[in-house]
C-alpha cells in the first residue's frame, strides 16, 4: 500500500537512544521494519517497549540516533501525514460526555477529512467499513461510558482501522479482552496485515500470543534488544528464562479456529 | 513548571496586590463628587440680590453638577424626574414640586412626592420609565446612589442629568442653589438657603459656648449577629452635625470607612448615645443599653440613649436646620434654641 | 457482543430518541426560539409601547420606511436605543459565554467547566475593582476604565494561570483546573480586600460583579461584537480539533492534532470572548455551564453540531432571561437565568435514561 523502493524499510530506527530526565529507557537500538510485516514486541515491565513505540510513533523525541519512516526523519513528517501513515490505538481513555461508538470511531478520520467541511462520504465509508470489520456494528450507537473494557478496547482498535494508515501500531491491545476476544484480535490483525498489507507492530505481554500469531518477536530487555527474528528463536526456553527469569513449559497448541 | 515562571507570576500577583493598596490610599481621597460643586450661573444670582425680576433671561444656562459635569439646560424644565428623597424634597421647597413628574420610590416627602409615580428603586433606575416620560431634566444622587449606567444611558439619550451629592452641610446649601438655578427658582433658592443658613447658625451660636462638649455617639446602625457598630465617618456630614449642635462627634476614624470595633467605642467612651431612627432602623433605648459590652459607656450606666428622627438630620434638604435642632435639643436639653426664622 | 444491562439502545427511546437523529430540527427549533426571544425583547418592557410602533420605529430606522405611524421621539428612544440594543447585546454575550463554556469543557475534560473556570471571573472582577478604586475617570468609545480593566484582568489572569498551570500538558489538566482554582482564590481575596477598603464605591463594583445588560448601548455592541463573534467563529472552524482531544492528549497527537498549540489557541480564544462578555455585563453565570449541556444532551456530543448550537441556544436563553428580568422589575438576569433554566435541565437529565446522558 505504500510506494517504498523494494527493499527499503518503512519504519527504521538506528542507534536509537531514548530517555528522561537522567534516565535512559532504550540504548542503542536498531530496529527495521519491512513494508507488509507483522512483528509483536515484547519484553518485562520496564523493558521499555512503550518507550520504544513512542519513539517510533514520533511522540518521543530521541537522544540519539534516528527514525526513519519510509526513508524521512520522522520528526521531519508533517502531523496530519504521519496520522495518515500510522495509526496508533489509542490507550483507553475516559470520555467526559456521552459519545455514541460511530463517533468515536469517526474520530479516526481526522487526519483526513479537511477540517471545515466535516466528513465526506469516503469518510463514513471507512467508518463503517471499520465498524463492521471489528465486528462491533451491534454497540454503533451505545454510549461509550457503559461498554464493558473489552467493547471499548475494540471501539479504540476501530479508530485505528477506520485511520486507514499503513502502518498500525499497538500497545498491549489485549489488556482487558477475555481469551475468545484476545484471539479474535489477533485474527484481526493477522487479517489486516495479510489481506491489507498493513504493517502491524503490536506490544504484547502474552508470550503465548506473540509466539502464535506472529512471525517476527522483537525481545527488549532493559532497553536493548535481546532477540529478533522467528518466535521459535527469540522466545526459546533459556530466552525466556533469561529475559524474564520464568521457567516456561513450552507447549504447542492449536489455538482458535483452524 | 519553571522557577522563573513561578517568579514572573508571583511577580505580577505583587503589582496587583502593591496597585490595589496604592489605590486604595489615594482613591480614598477623591471620589468623583469630593470637589465642591460650583454653579456657574450669574443671571441667578443676581436675580436672588434684587427684590425685582432680572432681565437678564435664566435659560439657556449651563450648571455643574457636583461630579463636575457641565450640564447644559436649553429651556426651563418642565418636566422633571428626581431620583433622590433629598433632591424630591428641595424641589418642592423651591416650588418646583407640580413639575416633577416621577420620583424614586423613597421619595416621601413632602406627602404630594408619594403620590408620584416611582421610576426607581434603591439599587435600580428604569430607563425605559424615564425615557417614556420624555422629562427635560433628570436629577440623580451621586457617588452610585443612581447606578452610574443609568446616568450615563439617559446622558446619551440626550436627557440632561444633574447629579447631587453633599459631602457636607455648605454642600446641601449650594446644592439647593444649584437645583435653583436649574430649574429657574433662583430666586427661591436664595432664600431658602438665607433661612437655613441664619437658622442654623442661631442654633450652633446657641450651643457653642457650651462646655464641656459631651462625647456623642450617633449611632447609625447596628447588626444583632455580628456585633458591627456603625458610626459616622471622618470628615462626613454627620459628623459635622454632630458638632454643629454642639457635640464631640465620635467617628469612625476613618473617612471611608462607617464600621466601628467595639473596643475602640469603648475607648472613647460616649457620653451620648443618640439614636437615628428612621423606617429601617428602630431599636428602642432599652435594647441599646441590653447590647452586648455597652454596659462600659458612660452613655448607658447614665441612661443617656435619645431616639431623634435620622431623617432629618441626615436628609440633605431642606429641612436640615430641624434635624440640627433636634440634634441641639438632644445634646444640650436645658438651653434654650432660638426660635426658627 | 453482549449488551449492558443498564441501557436501552437509543433506537427504542421514542421522541428522546427521534430529536437526537435530527439535530438540524434541534437547530432549525433554536433559530426559530432566538428569532422569537428578539421580537419579545424588543417589543415587551417596562413600558407599554404599542406593537404598530415597534415595528414603525425599526422599519423607519432600519430600512428608512415610514409607515404612517406617529411615534413620538420617547417610543423611538425606548425601542431603538434602549431596547434593540439591550436584546442584540444579551444574545451577544449568551452566544460567546455558550461557545466559551463548550470549549473549556472540552479542552479541560471536564464537564463542570465554565467560562470562568480559569480565574477569568475572578480577574475581571479584580480589574473593575482597581478601576473603581483609582481616581481616574476614563472613557474610550463608551467604556469606561470599569470595563477596560475587567476585560484585562480577565485576560491577566487567565494567562497567568495559563503560565502557572503548565497549559494542560505535562502538568496534566488537572494540574491546570486546580492553579485556576488558586489563582481564582487569591483574586477573589484581593478583591474582598478591595471592596472592604473601598467603602462607599462598594455599590459599584458589586453591581458590576452582580451581571446586568443594563449598560448596553449600540456603540458598545459595535465594539464587543468583533470579539465575540470572530472568536466564536474561529472555535467553530477548530471544533474537530475539540472533539479529538476528547480521547486524550496521546490519542490526539496520533490523530495528526498539534495538542499543545491547538489548546494554546481554543484557550486563548475562548478567554477572549469570556472577558469581552464579562467586560461588558459583569459576570453572568449559568449559560456558560448548562446551554453546552443541555444541547449535547439533544444532539450529541460531536463539537461541530454542539458549538453552533449552543451559540444559538445560549443568545436565545440570555436574552429571554434578561426580558423576563426587566419585566419583573429589574431583578439580576442571573436569578431569573437559573430559575428558568434549571427546572428544564432537570427535567432533561431526568428523561434522557439512554442514550446521551450526562
Amino acid at each position: 500500500m505504500i510506494a517504498v523502493a523494494p527493499g527499503a524499510p518503512v519504519l527504521a530506527a538506528k542507534a536509537l537512544t531514548v530517555g528522561y530526565a537522567g534516565r535512559t529507557v532504550i540504548d542503542a537500538a536498531d530496529l527495521s521494519v519491512a513494508p507488509g510485516e507483522r512483528l509483536a514486541l515484547v519484553g518485562p515491565n520496564g523493558a521499555g517497549k512503550s518507550s520504544l513505540l513512542r519513539a517510533l510513533t514520533g511522540v518521543l523525541a530521541p537522544r540519539a540516533g534516528s527514525i526513519d519512516l519510509l526513508g524521512e526523519a520522522v520528526d521531519q513528517v508533517p502531523r496530519k501525514k504521519l496520522a495518515r501513515t500510522i495509526a496508533v490505538v489509542p490507550e483507553l481513555a475516559d470520555l467526559p460526555f456521552a459519545m455514541p461508538v460511530e463517533e468515536v470511531v469517526a474520530l479516526g478520520r481526522l487526519p483526513h477529512e479537511p477540517p471545515l467541511t466535516g466528513l465526506r462520504p469516503t469518510d463514513v465509508a471507512a467508518v463503517d467499513g471499520a465498524i463492521e470489520r471489528i465486528g462491533i456494528t451491534g454497540l454503533r450507537r451505545r454510549d461509550m461510558r457503559e461498554l464493558s473494557m473489552g467493547e471499548r478496547q475494540l471501539v479504540f482498535i476501530a479508530v485505528a482501522v477506520a485511520q486507514a494508515a499503513p502502518i498500525l501500531v499497538l500497545d498491549e491491545p489485549t489488556t482487558h479482552l477475555d481469551i475468545r476476544h484476545q484471539v479474535d484480535v489477533m485474527e484481526l490483525l493477522v487479517d489486516l496485515n495479510e489481506r491489507d498489507g498493513t504493517t502491524v507492530i503490536a506490544v504484547l505481554h502474552d508470550l503465548a500470543l506473540a509466539a502464535h500469531f506472529f512471525p517476527r518477536v522483537v525481545v527488549l530487555a532493559n532497553g536493548r534488544i535481546v532477540g529478533d527474528g522467528a518466535p521459535t528463536e527469540t522466545l526459546s526456553a533459556e530466552r525466556i528464562r533469561e529475559v524474564f527469569g520464568v521457567d516456561p513449559a513450552l507447549v504447542r497448541l492449536p489455538v482458535g479456529a483452524a | 513548571m519553571s522557577s522563573a515562571d513561578r517568579r514572573r507570576g508571583v511577580a505580577l500577583l505583587s503589582v496587583l496586590l502593591a496597585a490595589i493598596l496604592g489605590a486604595c490610599s489615594s482613591g480614598s481621597a477623591s471620589s468623583p463628587a469630593a470637589s465642591v460643586p460650583v454653579v456657574a450661573a450669574p443671571s441667578g444670582s443676581d436675580a436672588a440680590a434684587s427684590p425685582t425680576p432680572s432681565p437678564t433671561p435664566a435659560f439657556p444656562v449651563t450648571v455643574t453638577d457636583d461630579e463636575g459635569t457641565s450640564v447644559e439646560l436649553a429651556a426651563e424644565p418642565k418636566k422633571i424626574v428626581s431620583l433622590t428623597p433629598a433632591t424630591t424634597e428641595i424641589l418642592f421647597a423651591l416650588g418646583a414640586g407640580d413639575r416633577i413628574v416621577a420620583t424614586d420610590d423613597g421619595s416621601d416627602h413632602p406627602e404630594q412626592a408619594v403620590a408620584l409615580p416611582d421610576v426607581a428603586t434603591f439599587s435600580s433606575v428604569d430607563v425605559e420609565k424615564v425615557v417614556a416620560l420624555s422629562p427635560d431634566l433628570v436629577v440623580a444622587g451621586g457617588l452610585g446612589f443612581t447606578p452610574a449606567e443609568s446616568i450615563t444611558k439617559l446622558r446619551d439619550l440626550k436627557i440632561p442629568v444633574v447629579v447631587i451629592y453633599a459631602p457636607s452641610v455648605e454642600g446641601v446649601l449650594k446644592d439647593i442653589e444649584l437645583l435653583g438655578t436649574a430649574t429657574g427658582t433662583s430666586a427661591d433658592a436664595a432664600s431658602i438657603t438665607s433661612a437655613m443658613r441664619a437658622d442654623m447658625d442661631a442654633v450652633a451660636a446657641a450651643v457653642a459656648t457650651k462646655s464641656p462638649k459631651p462625647r456623642v455617639f450617633y449611632d447609625v446602625g447596628y447588626d444583632d449577629t455580628t456585633g458591627a457598630i456603625y458610626a459616622p465617618a471622618d470628615d462626613s456630614f454627620l459628623a459635622e452635625m454632630v458638632t454643629m449642635a454642639g457635640g464631640d462627634a465620635i467617628t469612625s476614624g476613618d473617612p471611608n470607612t462607617y464600621e466601628i470595633p467595639l473596643e475602640k467605642l469603648i475607648e472613647k467612651d460616649p457620653q451620648l448615645i443618640v439614636l437615628g431612627t428612621n423606617p429601617f432602623y428602630s431599636p428602642t433605648p432599652d435594647a441599646v443599653a441590653k447590647r452586648r459590652g455597652w454596659d462600659a459607656f458612660s452613655a448607658v450606666r447614665s441612661g443617656a440613649i435619645k431616639p431623634v428622627n435620622d431623617i432629618e438630620i441626615t436628609r440633605p434638604g431642606p429641612r436640615l436646620p430641624m434635624g440640627l435642632r433636634t440634634l441641639a435639643a438632644a445634646i444640650w436639653p436645658d438651653v434654650t434654641l432660638p426660635s426658627p426664622s | 457482543m453482549a449488551a449492558g444491562a443498564l441501557s436501552r439502545d437509543v433506537e427504542a427511546g421514542g421522541l428522546g430518541a427521534w430529536v437526537r437523529a435530527r439535530p438540524l430540527v434541534v437547530g432549525v427549533v433554536a433559530v426559530v426560539l432566538l428569532v422569537v426571544t428578539l421580537i419579545l425583547g424588543v417589543g415587551l418592557g417596562s413600558v407599554r409601547v404599542a406593537p404598530a410602533e415597534t415595528i414603525a420605529v425599526i422599519l423607519s430606522r432600519v430600512f428608512g420606511i415610514d409607515i404612517g405611524v406617529t411615534i413620538t421621539p420617547a417610543t423611538e428612544a425606548i425601542v431603538w436605543d434602549l431596547r434593540l440594543p439591550r436584546v442584540l447585546t444579551a444574545m451577544l454575550i449568551g452566544c460567546g459565554l455558550a461557545v466559551a463554556g463548550t470549549t473549556f469543557q472540552g479542552l479541560l475534560r471536564n464537564p463542570l467547566a465554565d467560562p470562568y473556570v480559569l480565574g477569568t471571573a475572578s480577574g475581571a472582577a479584580v480589574g473593575a475593582a482597581i478601576a473603581v478604586l483609582l481616581p481616574i475617570q476614563l472613557v474610550v468609545v463608551e467604556f469606561g476604565l470599569l470595563h477596560g480593566l475587567a476585560f484585562v484582568g480577565a485576560l491577566a489572569s487567565a494567562w497567568l494561570v495559563f503560565r502557572l498551570g503548565g497549559m494542560g500538558g505535562a502538568g496534566g489538566l488537572t494540574r491546570l483546573l486546580l492553579t485556576g482554582y488558586a489563582v481564582g482564590s487569591v483574586l477573589a481575596a484581593v478583591l474582598t480586600m478591595a471592596m472592604y477598603v473601598s467603602g462607599a464605591e462598594l455599590r459599584q463594583i458589586f453591581s458590576f460583579l452582580l451581571g446586568g445588560l443594563g449598560g448596553s448601548s449600540w456603540v458598545r455592541l459595535i465594539v464587543a461584537a468583533p470579539l465575540i463573534i470572530g472568536s466564536s467563529v474561529l472555535i467553530m472552524a477548530r471544533g474537530r480539533s475539540l472533539d479529538g482531544m476528547l480521547l486524550g492528549d496521546a490519542a490526539a497527537g496520533h490523530l495528526g492534532i498539534d495538542v499543545s498549540r491547538e489548546r494554546g489557541i481554543l484557550l486563548a480564544l475562548a478567554s477572549m470572548a469570556t472577558a469581552a462578555a464579562v467586560a461588558i455585563s459583569g459576570l453572568i453565570g449559568f449559560v456558560g455551564l448548562v446551554v453546552p449541556h443541555v444541547v449535547r444532551l439533544l444532539v450529541g456530543p460531536a463539537a461541530h453540531r454542539v458549538l453552533p448550537i449552543s451559540a444559538i441556544a445560549g443568545a436565545a436563553l440570555l436574552s429571554a432571561a434578561d426580558l423576563g428580568a426587566r419585566l419583573v422589575g429589574d431583578v439580576p438576569v442571573g436569578v431569573v437565568m437559573a430559575l428558568l433554566g434549571a427546572p428544564f435541565f432537570l427535567f432533561l437529565l431526568n428523561r434522557s435514561r439512554s442514550g446521551y446522558q450526562l
